[in-house]
């Protein structure tokens, strides 16, 4: 590739000179604060950024990188997400003097260019590059917590090894696509002549199932409650958030928005219901907090994929939508467990630690309910437009036996969501939370804001639903990589009977 | 200018004043426990002037609709703030208004812990409760059906009795579930709509004009019946009722089995019957062997119990499967049954869940065993007793009566052997009803009892009123029949889009 015809998109490079920067300050002197600064201008940087790239798109779209507004929604909830997670972990590591943790701040960056430039990403190259940056760096983000050594080196570990090996199945993937196909374009493999059209099938599904890993789709979904579980709250917020943006909106680039192959769709139907009903019966055994959010969002990632599974008019807004809702709530629920963590002893896993939290702690009890029933899926919460809109997609391509699992992982859901608010209720003789350590500004404040997104995101959703979905790549490579993608076509709406 | 949002609106917004209300006094040290209960008040009479206000504006056309208001929502999906209001939604409109200004005057006050939330939750309860019945875009329906579980769960769950907890989880899970299938329903409906017409709406009166095959229609149909089942409740799904009913909180009882219950006949009104007429038809038989079931099985437990809300609980299942059995019917006359039975039922079984709450806070027992007679302690009471659980037990000359009695009749057309049957649940609902009468108000006085004050006159006032209103509906429901019943679809979809015309 030459100079003349690069074309990248903004964030990536004000990322990585973030990361130089802080680097830098680093080498020069440790100071943790300083770190956290650098790190929260960098996301601004980019966020602002965001739109904006630099050279022009090559016109047969060989280019490395795309941005269309599906790439630029997914990167700003991702770099809005990282910068929550920032703030949920600043009181730790401020607080936390005798060790330096700058590794922290460096390795968030590192992570969150990892991820947008999976969701920028046109060909095989800066996906796998992403996935792997994101991956090499959440190891060391999970295994950062040092008074709880052990457990936070297991959790690492098994992350190393399940991720070195969903990445080795993605590249042994990709090295048959472009074996058969002799083009690294992040599209699905069509076999050139002369070779076996099975050949590229394989390598579909291999990239595929090295996705699903990535995702924690049943049955590739063992390793997440062990490793949300030893990280640190924040890390497991940017497990559970940031790279599940990463990892799906890769997959809806990839695979875009039209009917699957066929050869995919029965693989696809059963993934999705072992995930669903997986993710949510495995949720109802846990009796920790991070672990329940863990099998819950296994769940949640199914929903995602009835989605993803039913191309239609909706699919575009059903798949946005839930995006923002899940990652909203989910957020919303590890700052709170941030918040009220270190006063539980056991960073607030044991779900019976919150026993009368509405007693004691009636602000983070209260917003905490509010994020759970935007999870499960209730108004005036975002979460609820979310399913609905999921649904609603499932009922046009209807998938009928989808939505009977959808209807029952909800049902299930829901008990293991309001059993923590039951239990938040419970009085009990003592309460077992005594209240909160030291004021924290930057926390409550942070869940005021996300409680305010879920309960306006579900009265006034209208926003939310512009199409942003890319175009269908397989059919139009070419004008998927312009930087405009063609207009969706804009839903007659009923001619209202006029008002007063 | 349409006054249907601010009844909508109204109830919410003042209890959020009223938990404002109740922080501030809390933060100021004022010794005045009962701020928010007075800002209640304060919202329901408004909120009844309002209403007082909308029941005298004459009916713009000769539809039966009485008002309409219209607002764009969420212009991608076709979904509006729409209400509608006919003599339907209207007289359950004063049926909600009128128990929950008797929960207010009876049992609210008693509320000390956190008086602001439980007032604000019981407020919220009641927009959901009249946002159900007036919306007529599906979407704004379900939004509306969903809102109000979530601060009855809270109300159970929070200032219930002993085994609130499990008791309001059964609550949300078996809504929260059935109201998933009527999701469904309402999606294939709008995506069977957009694929006939090429519209993404919402609205009630346009998807009414539906095509839909036999199968369709009655998948669909069944989806709404579900979540309505559940709701009223008929039989197989009914197991939530006598937990969250003898659990709640007295205020919550009384909201349950007086409003939330005539959600779900309401909803079979405006969305079965009306929507799937013909789906309806078909399915009616297993509808009012449904209804039997209920009433026989609903009045056998209720004679077997000791707990004296529980045996009100069980005589609502019995109840309701009337308003099932009228409703299914397929004639004019059992849905005027069904309508005339839900607004009985809702007077005399709500005030019946407030004497209960009344003698529990008492006596401090709901165990009829423990009770005794309190004729002589408190004759008031008593005979407030009295009277409903006769009006309960169909009385003729009180309003249960004339619902039953009417849907008899359009039983008796359409098979007289279920006509008979449910019959027989009426002697049993004697049975009951006297039991809890001998039991509670005139067997000889517990030796050792102390005597509880008896209700002051504002009360019973109140109560007096109640009793009115089920007498005038058992001797003169000539106007109920004729005002209460759901209007036309056929003459609104017409009309609609001109009426509002200049």
């Amino acid at each position: 590739m030459i100079g003349h015809d690069i074309f990248l998109p903004a964030p990536l490079p004000v990322l990585s000179a973030g990361t130089m920067v802080m680097l830098l300050a680093i080498a020069w002197r440790r100071n943790v604060i300083r770190s956290l600064v650098i790190a929260v201008v960098t996301l601004l940087a980019a966020l602002v950024s965001v739109s904006h790239a630099f050279g022009t798109p090559p016109a047969d779209g060989t280019g490395l990188f795309v941005q269309d507004r599906w790439a630029i929604y997914t990167a700003v909830l991702i770099l809005l997400s990282v910068l929550c997670i920032v703030f949920m972990s600043w009181r730790d590591l401020v607080r936390d003097a005798a060790h330096p943790t700058d590794e922290y701040p460096l390795l968030m960056m590192l992570g969150t260019l990892g991820a947008t430039s999976m969701v920028f990403s046109a060909s095989y190259m800066p996906f796998f590059l992403g996935v792997e940056i994101l991956g090499i760096s959440l190891m060391g983000l999970i295994a950062s917590r040092h008074y709880r050594f052990a457990q936070a080196t297991e959790a690492a570990m098994k992350y190393l090894i399940l991720s070195g090996v969903s990445s080795a199945i993605l590249l042994f993937g990709m090295g048959l696509a472009y074996g058969v196909s002799g083009s690294l374009a992040f599209v699905p493999p069509v076999a050139a002549a002369g070779f076996a059209p099975s050949m590229a099938q394989v390598a579909t599904v291999m990239i595929l199932a090295g996705m699903f890993f990535k995702l924690s789709a049943v049955p590739f979904h063992m390793w997440l409650p062990d490793v949300m579980e030893g990280a640190p709250p924040p890390i497991a917020a940017f497990t559970a958030v940031t790279a599940k943006i990463a990892i799906f909106a890769s997959l809806v680039r990839y695979f875009g928005t039209g009917p699957l192959p066929p050869f995919l769709q029965g693989v696809i139907y059963a993934v999705i219901i072992l995930t669903i009903m997986g993710g949510n019966l495995l949720a109802l055994c846990q009796n920790s907090l991070t672990r329940l959010m863990a099998c819950s969002s296994i769940a949640h990632m199914g929903y995602l994929l009835i989605a993803f599974f039913s191309p239609g008019r909706l699919q575009g807004g059903a798949m946005t939508v839930y995006l923002m809702a899940y990652t909203v709530s989910t957020l919303g629920v590890f700052t709170i467990i941030c918040a009220c963590a270190t006063a539980m002893g056991q960073d607030g896993n044991r779900i019976t630690a919150w026993k009368g939290l509405f007693a004691t702690n009636p602000l983070p009890a209260t917003t905490m309910s509010v994020m759970l029933l935007s999870l499960a899926g209730i108004p005036p919460t975002i979460g609820f437009f979310a399913k609905f809109e999921i649904a609603g997609t499932g009922v046009e391509l209807q998938r009928d036996v989808l939505l009977l699992v959808l209807v029952i992982g909800s049902i299930i859901g829901l008990y293991y969501y309001l059993n923590i608010i039951r239990v938040m209720m419970n009085g009990g003789a003592a309460p077992s939370l005594p209240i909160a350590r030291q004021p924290q500004p930057e926390l409550t404040a942070l869940t005021i804001v996300l409680t305010i997104i879920v309960i306006m995101g579900g009265l006034f959703p209208g926003p939310a639903l512009y199409p942003l979905l890319p175009a269908t790549v397989k059919t139009m490579p070419a004008r998927n990589l312009t930087g405009t993608p063609p207009e969706a076509p804009i839903m007659k709406t009923a001619i209202a009977p006029p008002a007063l | 200018m349409s006054l249907l949002p601010a009844l909508v609106v109204l109830p919410v917004a003042g209890g959020v004043i009223a938990w404002l209300a109740d922080r501030l006094h809390v933060g100021t040290g004022v010794r005045m426990r009962s701020i928010s209960w007075f800002v209640s008040v304060v919202v329901l009479v408004l909120e009844t002037v309002l209403l007082v206000v909308e029941s005298l504006r004459p009916a713009l056309q000769a539809g039966g609709w009485r008002d309409h208001f219209f607002l764009p929502w969420i212009a991608q999906m076709g979904i509006a703030v729409r209400l509608d209001m006919d003599g339907l939604s209207l007289s359950l409109i004063w049926l909600s208004l009128l128990l929950c200004l008797a929960c207010v005057m009876f049992s609210t006050r008693q509320v000390t812990v956190s008086a602001g939330v439980f007032h604000f939750l019981f407020l919220s309860t009641l927009t959901g409760i009249i946002g159900t019945f007036l919306a007529t875009d599906l979407f704004l329906f379900f939004f509306f059906w969903e809102l109000m579980l979530v601060p009855m769960f809270v109300l159970i769950a929070q200032w219930g009795h002993e085994d609130r907890q499990r008791a309001a989880m059964k609550f949300f899970i078996f809504t929260q579930g059935s109201g998933l299938l009527m999701l469904l329903s309402i999606l294939g409906l709008v995506i069977i709509h957009y694929r006939q017409t090429g519209v993404l709406t919402f609205d009630y009166f346009a998807l009414a004009s539906t095509g839909l095959s036999p199968l369709g229609s009655m998948l669909l149909m069944l989806g709404f019946f579900v979540a309505f089942a559940v709701k009223l409740p008929v039989v197989p799904v009914h197991v939530w009722l006598p937990d969250a009913h003898t659990q709640a909180p007295t205020t919550a009882s009384v909201v349950l089995a007086g409003i939330l219950l005539k959600t779900g006949g309401y909803g079979m009104i405006r969305f079965d019957i009306m929507l799937f007429p013909d789906a309806t038809s078909r399915f009616g038989p297993v509808a009012m062997g449904l209804g039997i079931a209920g009433i026989l099985y609903g009045a056998w437990l209720s004679c077997e119990q000791d707990d004296i809300k529980r045996l009100i609980a069980y005589s609502s299942v019995s109840h309701m499967g009337f308003v099932l059995l009228g409703l299914f019917s397929g004639s004019w006359i059992g849905m005027q049954g069904a309508i005339i039975q839900m607004l009985a039922h809702g007077l005399s079984t709500g005030a019946l869940f407030l004497i209960a709450g009344s003698i529990q806070d008492r006596v401090h027992s709901r165990d009829m065993r423990m009770i005794g007679g309190l004729w002589a302690a408190m004759p008031r009471l008593s005979g407030a007793g009295v009277f409903f659980a006769v009006a309960s037990l169909g009385m003729p000359g009180l309003g249960n009566f004339a619902g039953e009695f009417l849907v008899l009749l359009a039983t008796w057309r359409v098979s007289p052997a279920m006509a008979v049957m449910a019959a027989a649940g009426l002697v049993l609902a004697a049975v009951y009803s006297l039991r809890l009468v001998n039991r509670v108000f005139l067997a000889p006085t517990r030796p050792g009892a102390q005597p509880g004050t008896d209700f002051p006159a504002r009360q019973m006032a109140l109560l007096g009123g109640i009793m009115v209103a089920v007498i005038v509906l058992g001797l003169y429901p000539r106007p109920f029949m004729t005002f209460a019943v759901p209007s036309a679809l056929s003459v609104t979809a017409a009309a609609s889009g001109e009426r509002r015309a200049p």
